[in-house]
């Protein structure tokens, strides 16, 4: 006989809005029938009130994709809840693995050449240059000790805080995320005149209308500190 | 004897493979080397053309390739230097008539009798390209100081780092010092700098090369040439001599020296 006296699911008032608790040790079937009970007694108490955001705290629990939909789609039958994250202390080690790559910097010492595509998770830093028709790309970062003088896409899977740094800034083209750069048409015979004079970095701006900027690269301790508050 | 194999490369075409192969050539006999030549731009031959040796071939690279005949039979003497020798390509085939297999054979079978191998290598990245290469064991890549030249130098340059092969050298041709003054062509340094191989010669520009590959006499023959110098030199380097980059300004006349004596600006 299971020990049904809604001891498995618990409901915290928190400074953030409400968290919902669930038990690790219990099965999920349990787990989710009894979410549903509570739900439904509870009815009264979520329906009247403005629509207020969740987090689901499953503790040591691995939770599946398909378990994470579950339990969403039973707290936002209710309407007037909306599930803002479910939070588990557990990971695959494929998911682990992906975690650390994409934290770690991938240092190469080569001069990536036209034609050449140079392509990691994470940061890359290249002791080098980068070419014209050269390819540079990360999830991550992108620092060249050395001349940019070809492609970098920085963010590839869609991290729009990440940067470009560059010794010597003069790329034919950059992307972070989905926001681009071009080199400006060259007038004449002059040649490519650098985005920025002397070490600088490219990072996303402007909330509606994204754009590409450079800073000096004395700016990017600054920079990095801003976004990753946001 | 066991000869080096170089291969001489570019990627774009046009800027003067062909005619840096026969000069090098050439240049290394002049010192006394035993040097062969191989074509291998098979189908659009004419580092013959360049030599003046057309009406000589008998056999060619395919042939040799494919054993018909022997490797030594399909060698052309040259008129000038006994110590010269080319292997010319096949006319009326492909680049895929021979494989990187063949070619390194071919070239392990030279390498006892001669110095140098030096392989002309076709333009382009392909199939003509890996046989080229296959055989040797440096490479130089020729470029001119203009930006598509360099970017496909550049290409060939990351080719050649994933081959089994030493750090390619570079040859820039056709030096305009007049226009690289002006900033209408990169100039050397531009060229190096970007490159990030050793220097091993320039040619500058002239019209004495144009003529003499017209009478198919390499200019590397003519004493007077600044060009001449340059290949001289860079077959000098090859044999280990240290050899200072000459001045690429041409030397002042008499009449401009005297105008920059007196002041008046030329």
């Amino acid at each position: 006989m299971t020990n049904n006296n809604g001891n498995y699911v618990t409901i915290k008032g928190t400074k953030e809005g409400l968290t919902i608790v669930l038990n690790d040790q219990c099965s999920f079937h349990e787990l989710l029938e009894e979410l549903k009970k509570k739900i439904e007694r509870e009815q009264r108490l979520f329906e009247n009130g403005p629509q207020v955001e969740v987090r689901v705290d499953a503790g040591n629990r691995y939770l599946s994709k398909s378990h994470e939909e579950e339990i969403t789609e039973v707290l936002n039958k209710t309407g007037s809840v909306r599930v803002h994250e479910v939070h588990s202390n557990v990971m695959t080690k494929g998911e682990a693995q992906e975690v650390i790559e994409k934290a770690t910097v991938t240092s190469v010492t080569q001069i990536v050449r036209s034609g050449q595509v140079l392509r990691k998770t994470g940061d890359i830093l290249i002791i080098g240059d980068v070419n014209p028709g050269g390819v540079v790309e990360a999830t991550g970062n992108i620092y060249v000790i050395g001349a940019l003088k070809g492609i970098a896409r920085a963010g590839t899977e869609g991290e729009s805080h990440a940067v470009v740094c560059a010794s010597v800034m003069i790329p034919k083209q950059i992307s972070i995320s989905d926001t681009y750069f071009y080199a400006p048409e060259k007038h004449e015979k002059q040649e490519q005149k650098p985005a920025i004079e002397g070490p600088g970095y490219a990072y996303v701006t402007g909330e509606e209308y994204k754009a590409i900027a450079f800073e000096e690269t004395k700016m990017l301790g600054h920079y990095l500190r801003s976004v990753s508050y946001t | 004897m066991v000869g080096e194999a170089i291969v001489i490369t570019s990627g774009k075409g046009g800027v003067g493979k062909t005619t840096t192969s026969a000069n090098i050539g050439t240049a290394l006999a002049l010192q006394g080397q035993k040097v062969c030549l191989i074509d291998t731009d098979i189908g659009l031959r004419n580092l013959d053309v360049v030599m003046g040796l057309e009406n000589r071939i008998i056999y060619d690279l395919v042939d040799a390739a494919e054993g018909r005949c022997k490797v030594q039979q399909a060698l052309i003497r040259d008129k000038r230097f006994d110590c010269l020798h080319l292997l010319p390509a096949a006319q009326t085939k492909d680049k895929s008539a021979v494989n990187p297999e063949q070619m390194q054979e071919i070239v392990e079978t030279l390498r006892p009798e001669y110095d140098f191998i030096l392989i002309d290598c076709p333009a382009g990245i392909e199939q003509g390209f890996k046989n080229a290469v296959s055989g040797a064991d440096k490479a130089i890549v020729v470029t001119t100081p203009d930006t598509a030249a360099v970017r496909d130098a550049d290409r060939i340059i990351g080719l050649l780092e994933n081959e089994d092969i030493e750090p390619p050298k570079l040859v820039v041709n056709r030096v305009r010092s007049d226009l690289s003054r002006e900033g209408n062509v990169l100039d050397v340094e531009d060229v190096v700098a970007t490159l990030a191989v050793d220097l091993l010669g320039m040619i500058v520009d002239e019209e004495h090369v144009l003529k003499a590959a017209h009478k198919g006499e390499p200019i590397a023959m003519n004493p007077n040439s600044r060009a001449s110098l340059g290949y001289r030199n860079i077959a000098r380097r090859l044999l280990g001599e240290s050899v200072p980059l000459m001045a690429v300004e041409e030397k002042k006349s008499f009449f401009s020296k005297m105008k920059s004596l007196f002041g008046i600006k030329s």
